[in-house]
């Protein structure tokens, strides 16, 4: 899908990208990494003629770039960057529009395009179409920024830190959003960023960058325990084994785990407990608010007064969520289990420190 | 109920038509001015009404700053391109020796190139005004965010699609507060044009100066002075029409 060969870009004496070659195939991530300065949004900027190289030559769908019309090129490549560039005398419609408005679509079409696409964002389009850009808050706004460079289907998306404006919990919920899409999508993405976590949540693979030139180009597995040398060992620091958990959804880990509702009888608790040391306690709406232990558990009792409370959002953990997510979760809390409940907050089972113990030894050993 | 915007233009519409039914009826000017200065024989301009005094002070105002703007906004604009950046520190040089330079002395000079009467009027009113127009269009052009030009790019704009649906519109309320400026200015100085004959309320100002006649000079001074407030507070509503964030929307 796309194909850099040795592309250098120098200003002046300076040499800003170093004989850099990448191959990128159709649908997969593609995340540029590396410290500031290493030449990371220059090489995305090349590869929309934002910026020309020096030398060397860049395929899109086997065209030399070098010969297609810039501003023809540009349309055709979706394209969304860390401060958004959200256009502030437009409506949140007219800035998605803004694409195919330039290649001539109709009207109808463009209407229901946007529309299509801040369904696809998760904003409420009767809500958002109208709104300006400074009624939006940070994260809206880059979800907009997303639509807008996804307006006319390009097949390849270029984004320079598209989730970088935002507070660390509302990234990481973008960025899960993101993935989501990804899978329904299918575009061939170059993504650049220095942060490493976003890779490797991302990406199919990752491109490190030092200095211009390329250092390690793999899938984030293989970068993470088998890094090419001591530059891209202290890049991805010495957590590696705890950041390669990030890679792994705790999907295949849920268990089933016994629970009830919070007006069950204690015989009813009981019961449900069987051999386990604890049940976790569920409200009309299958939400987990809490726990009983099976040691504080007598005959005498309600389940009122046994039940130790706790917040949803802070006791469980979605089930797209990765491993990593349900270890901090554990770590924090200073719990051994979990709930697992679905986007509806709903109650579906647990997952245990075991299983996070048995899936690092696991991927250990797939990677040694 | 009307929108508060509507109401504006309204207001706006009725305050002028206030001011010509106020021109057109001398016998008020004559009564008002008759009762401040009780010792003239003669309070009202004999020559011309002031009707036909206020139309050709409008006609080198808005001739004037009509060349002011086409000339002035695409000197800016220019200026700003890649194309023109070179000529920056000339056309701000220019622009400025154009406003420092005393419009009567350009008068003087202008006079026995084009003869007396309008057309030297027009030129001085003209440098004088631009400094302003091309000033705002400059700055305002330069105030949009870089990370919006680069957007606007990145989606495949060409220069002509960013200058005109992203760069004007964002810089356009700074430019027209410089045309409202420019226009400002040159309804007061388009008195000099009648030391050249060109006529416009000045015409009475000179007269009453010469005779020592202040009614005259109050004859001239005060339409001027209202219709400057006037085409200031018209300027002002379009340049707000141009707001495009929340908090000036509401303003």
């Amino acid at each position: 899908m796309i194909r850099l060969e040795h592309v250098t870009k120098k200003y002046g004496d300076v040499i800003a990208v170093n004989d850099f070659s990448l191959e990128v195939s159709r649908g997969e991530v593609c995340v540029l990494i590396g410290p500031s300065g290493c030449g990371k949004t220059t090489t995305l900027r090349m590869i929309n003629r934002l910026i020309e190289p020096t030398s060397g030559r860049i395929f899109v769908n086997g065209d030399d770039i070098s010969q297609i019309k810039p501003e023809r090129l540009r349309q055709s490549i979706g394209y969304a960057i860390q401060s958004v560039g959200l256009f502030p005398h437009m409506t949140v419609a007219a800035n998605i529009a803004v694409v195919p408005e330039l290649l001539g679509w109709r009207k109808e079409r463009i209407a229901r395009r946007t529309e299509e696409l801040l369904r696809l964002v998760g904003l409420n389009p009767k809500e958002y179409a109208g709104k300006y850009v400074s009624q939006l808050s940070g994260g809206e706004a880059q979800r907009i920024g997303v639509a807008r460079a996804l307006a006319a289907d390009p097949p390849l998306l270029l984004m320079d830190e598209p989730f970088g404006a935002v507070d660390p919990l509302t990234r990481q919920r973008l960025q899960t959003q993101f993935v989501r899409i990804q899978q329904e999508l299918k575009k061939t993405i170059i993504l650049v960023t220095h942060d490493l976590d976003e890779a490797i949540r991302m990406a199919d693979r990752i491109a490190i960058m030092q200095a211009g030139r390329l250092v390690q180009y793999d899938t984030p597995e293989v970068i993470l325990s088998k890094p090419a040398n001591k530059f891209v060992l202290d890049f991805v620091g010495t957590d590696r084994a705890l950041k390669r958990l990030s890679r792994i959804g705790i999907g295949k880990f849920v268990k089933p785990a016994p629970s009830v509702k919070a007006d069950a009888s204690i015989r009813e608790v009981m019961l449900a407990i069987g051999g386990c040391h604890s049940v976790w306690v569920l409200d009309e709406d299958d939400r987990p608010i809490g726990w009983i232990d099976a040691a504080s558990i007598h005959k005498e009792a309600t389940v009122g007064e046994l039940i130790v409370r706790g917040d949803t959002d802070e006791i469980s953990v979605v089930n797209y969520a990765t491993l990593r997510d349900a270890l901090s979760r554990m770590l924090g809390l200073g719990f051994k289990c979990i709930p697992v409940v679905d986007e509806r907050k709903r109650f579906i089972g647990e997952i245990t420190l075991g299983d996070v113990e048995a899936a690092t030894v696991e991927v250990e050993e797939n990677h040694a | 109920m009307l929108s508060p915007k509507v109401r504006h233009w309204a207001l706006l519409a009725a305050f002028s038509a206030a001011f010509i039914v106020l021109l057109s009826n001398t016998g008020w000017w004559e009564t008002m001015l008759r009762f401040l200065f009780t010792q003239e024989t003669q309070v009202i301009y004999p020559s011309a009404n002031l009707l036909v005094l206020m139309g050709e002070h409008l006609r080198l105002v808005l001739v004037s700053s009509a060349f002011t703007i086409l000339i002035g906004v695409p000197l800016g604009t220019w200026v700003t391109r890649r194309s023109g950046q070179k000529f920056l520190p000339i056309v701000n040089g220019l622009t400025s020796i154009g406003q420092t330079f005393p419009p009567v002395a350009v008068l003087a000079l202008a006079v026995p190139l084009f003869g007396f009467g309008l057309v030297p009027t027009v030129i001085a009113l003209f440098l004088y005004g631009l400094l302003p127009v091309v000033r705002n269009t400059i700055a305002g052009l330069r105030a949009v965010p870089g990370d919006v030009l680069d957007a606007a790019y990145g989606l495949g704009m060409n220069r002509w699609q960013a200058l005109f649906r992203i760069e004007i519109p964002l810089a356009a309320r700074v430019i027209l507060a410089g045309v409202r400026i420019s226009v400002v200015i040159n309804v007061g100085t388009a008195m000099i044009g009648a030391v050249i004959g060109a006529g416009g309320l000045g015409a009475p100002i000179i007269a009453g100066l010469v005779q020592f006649n202040t009614a005259y000079v109050i004859e001239g001074a005060l339409p001027a002075a209202l219709l400057a407030v006037l085409l200031d507070q018209v300027l002002a509503s379009i340049e707000k029409s141009f707001a495009y964030s929340a908090s000036e929307r509401k303003s």
